[in-house]
């Protein structure tokens, strides 16, 4: 891969989606064996900064750098010195005066990554920024998808829930239309106005819609933590619109596949039933995360292929 | 005396357009056109170039008082005539807000001995600008302040935006607002559109601008008090303000100059540059090439829109900087590329927002000599270097047509 940073799937060529999972795909069979670790980073480090909670994405990208042997390093916004006042700038240029390899940020603001990505040499590896992008989970939803549809080629995949404001969202429109799926979205008009259009999406109002024709079925979170004012009348109303449960599963496709980037609000966004039940693919998608996540580290860091790395 | 020769005059009050030469005796014009210099005359050499009544911006802030590292009066001063500008409106938001009368006299005091551009002060419209109770609008221009206004913000209770026209229209100084509703700008960063779906920002959406117009519009038909609104930048928004006008409303309007040349989808191509974060935001291509034919039209004028600030307040994540970009020195060239033609950049920099303070912007004798002096046909790179202490400008290492040669104030050469 020929690029300093991983920023979004905004403007990522085909080739190079398929590389990243061709790479994760190979990378996850070192997960069967007893000793799951390569050396292909040793030496190198990794620094997590994590601006906002998160515990699974933080989780996945420090096992992933461990299984490549890297050297990780993590700070969270609560732990850091942002909380005395110092900007993202002079937090990083402290980080760069440490000789970090590459940095993945998470952050409540869009284009936190960029910024970094444009002033700084080492890789920037967006884990998600304001309501941009979050390309790694993206690219582990696709690896998901193509292990059980062969192709993403004229697929379909619809997205449901709070799209407008979700970076899981966007990375997976533009992932996937570069892929040449055919991606339907779902939502009040609060969470997925008409102009989602824009973006070359079909957009419906409520999940039975969509949910007949699909190939894949991918429920957003309810963030209602983070929620704008008036977005929408009860959790209650938004689960009978929108909520995932048997009942309209099986007026889905039999071999439909059920995809949610979690943490799930069981009773929200689906059932516990159909969360659990066989055509769920979540926790695969929690595995794939880390093989994608070290897929991007690899070819970020390393470039070529085997053990040792090399200098950038 | 001085002596500007050799120049063509672009004076659109007085309708002569051609060449001729301007004497200046003191900070008075004694001679317009053909005459016999005064061998003593201290010549100025204009060939090639335009001479023109000064640019008058109407809402620029210099962080004076309060944050002098932003630009500060005096150097603001030579800034703006740096650009062209014979005379800046400041505006009150500053730290403090300009809304107390004695605090007022300070800064008048030291505009009036502004060293390059004449600085006139606009002062608060509500204590603290917080659009919730009227300042002391009477003691603040007996004070000195040449306009009355909230600077950039919007005034959001509608009863205490009808009772400061109300009562403002009494004054004889005129009322400054920029339209808009607080609420539906609160969380957005950019306009809201194609761009900013795309690239995941909050969108500030163009209705927020359009219910502002909107408002101050139906609120001027009621008090018929004189408002000049600051950012008029949708197309709905321009034309209700037609609509006012042809109606006979005493509304006038303006447009930053650099609105007239980028859009929304600066941000994505520049990567979320913070200098492109505004408020109101850079819009769509659609409004961009309704606000160029306003201003042929005469129903919008041209601001430079001045708002300084340095790497603490911009080098941040996109959303967290503050709003604003550095004007004064790129607003001619702006203008004049996106617009094309020289008397409508002339009409809509000098001679209209100079009658919203009641003055006349003329190129004859027996008038002030606020000058200035212009290459029309250079191209030039917007320079990282600049005078201004801003880092925020989004027209930087553009190539924009025109460029100020000299600007005349008082009579003297300031820049």
């Amino acid at each position: 891969m020929k690029r300093k940073d991983m920023l979004g799937l905004r403007g990522l060529s085909r080739e190079e989606i398929v590389e990243v999972l061709d790479t994760a795909k190979n990378f996850r069979q070192v997960f069967s064996r007893r000793v799951k670790k390569v050396p292909t980073l040793r030496g190198r480090t990794v620094v997590m900064a994590f601006f906002e909670n998160s515990t699974r994405t933080k989780t996945s990208f420090s096992l992933a750098a461990k299984r490549l042997s890297a050297d990780t390093l993590s700070f969270s916004a609560s732990t850091s010195a942002t909380r005395k006042g110092e900007t993202l700038m002079d937090t990083a240029r402290n980080l760069d005066a440490m000789q970090p390899d590459a940095i993945v940020i998470r952050h409540p603001a869009t284009g936190a990554a960029h910024l970094l990505a444009r002033h700084f040499p080492w890789a920037v590896i967006n884990a998600g920024d304001g309501i941009n992008e979050h390309p790694s989970q993206a690219l582990l939803d696709m690896l998901t998808m193509r292990d059980h549809l062969g192709t993403l080629e004229g697929k379909r995949v619809a997205i449901v829930g709070d799209v407008y404001h979700s970076r899981v969202a966007r990375s997976n429109i533009y992932g996937l239309k570069t892929m040449g799926a055919e991606v339907v979205v779902a939502g009040p008009g609060t969470m997925c106005p008409d102009s989602m259009a824009d973006l070359g999406v079909e957009v419906r109002h409520t999940i039975d819609d969509v949910v007949e024709d699909s190939d894949v079925v991918m429920m957003l979170r309810v963030q209602r933590e983070r929620l704008g004012r008036a977005m929408m009348p009860s959790v209650r109303e938004y689960a009978r619109y929108y909520g995932l449960d048997m009942a309209r599963l099986e007026r889905a496709r039999p071999e439909v596949l059920v995809m949610h980037p979690g943490p799930i609000n069981r009773g929200v966004e689906m059932t516990p039933e159909v969360a659990d039940g066989p055509r769920s693919v979540i926790m695969e998608q929690v595995t794939n995360g880390v093989a994608v996540r070290m897929a991007l580290m690899f070819l970020l860091l390393g470039g070529s292929t085997g053990a040792g790395g090399g200098e950038r | 005396m001085r002596l500007l020769r050799g120049g063509q005059v672009c004076c659109p009050s007085s309708g002569r357009f051609g060449p001729a030469d301007v004497l200046l005796d003191g900070d008075r014009i004694a001679a317009v056109g053909s005459f016999d210099a005064p061998p003593d005359a201290e010549v100025i050499d204009c060939a090639g170039a335009v001479i023109a009544p000064g640019f008058v911006d109407l809402a620029s802030e210099l962080g004076d008082p309060g944050e002098p590292w932003r630009e500060g009066l005096e150097h603001g001063s030579h800034v703006a005539a740096a650009g062209g500008f014979t005379t800046v409106v400041i505006s009150p938001r500053t730290v403090p807000p300009l809304d107390e009368p004695s605090r007022v006299a300070d800064i008048i005091s030291r505009a009036r001995q502004a060293p390059a551009a004449r600085v006139l002060v606009a002062g608060a419209l509500t204590v603290d600008l917080k659009g919730e109770a009227l300042a002391e609008m009477g003691m603040l221009v007996e004070a000195g302040c040449e306009a009355l206004g909230d600077g950039g913000e919007s005034i959001a209770d509608l009863q205490v935006l009808r009772r400061s026209l109300e009562y403002a229209a009494k004054m004889p100084v005129p009322v400054f607002l920029r339209p808009g509703v607080p609420v539906l700008e609160e969380r957005g960063t950019m306009h809201e559109g194609l761009v900013s779906t795309r690239i995941g920002l909050r969108g500030i959406p163009a209705a927020a601008e359009e219910i502002g117009v909107a408002q101050v519009v139906a609120l001027v038909a009621r008090t018929r008090s004189p408002v000049h609104l600051t950012h008029v930048t949708t197309a709905r928004a321009i034309r209700q303000v037609a609509a006012a006008v042809a109606e006979g409303l005493p509304v006038t309007a303006s447009i930053p100059a650099r609105h007239l040349l980028l859009t929304d989808g600066y941000l994505e191509t520049s990567g979320y540059d913070t200098a492109g974060r505004l408020l109101p935001p850079l819009r769509s291509e659609a409004d961009r090439a309704a606000a160029c034919q306003a201003v042929s039209e005469g129903i919008l004028m041209v601001g430079a829109d001045h708002v300084p600030w340095t790497q603490v307040e911009k080098e941040l994540e996109f959303s967290y900087a503050r709003c604003g970009a550095v004007g004064l020195e790129s607003a001619f060239s702006a203008a004049l590329t996106a617009l094309g033609e020289l008397k409508t950049v002339v009409e809509a920099m000098s001679v209209r927002p100079a009658a919203v303070l009641g003055r006349e912007a003329r190129v004859a004798a027996g008038r002030v000599a606020d000058l200035v002096v212009l290459d029309p046909e250079v191209t030039a790179e917007v320079s990282a270097t600049r005078r201004s202490r801003g880092v925020n400008e989004p027209l930087a290492g553009r190539a924009l047509r025109g460029a100020v040669r000299a600007c005349v104030v008082g009579g003297e050469v300031v820049a």
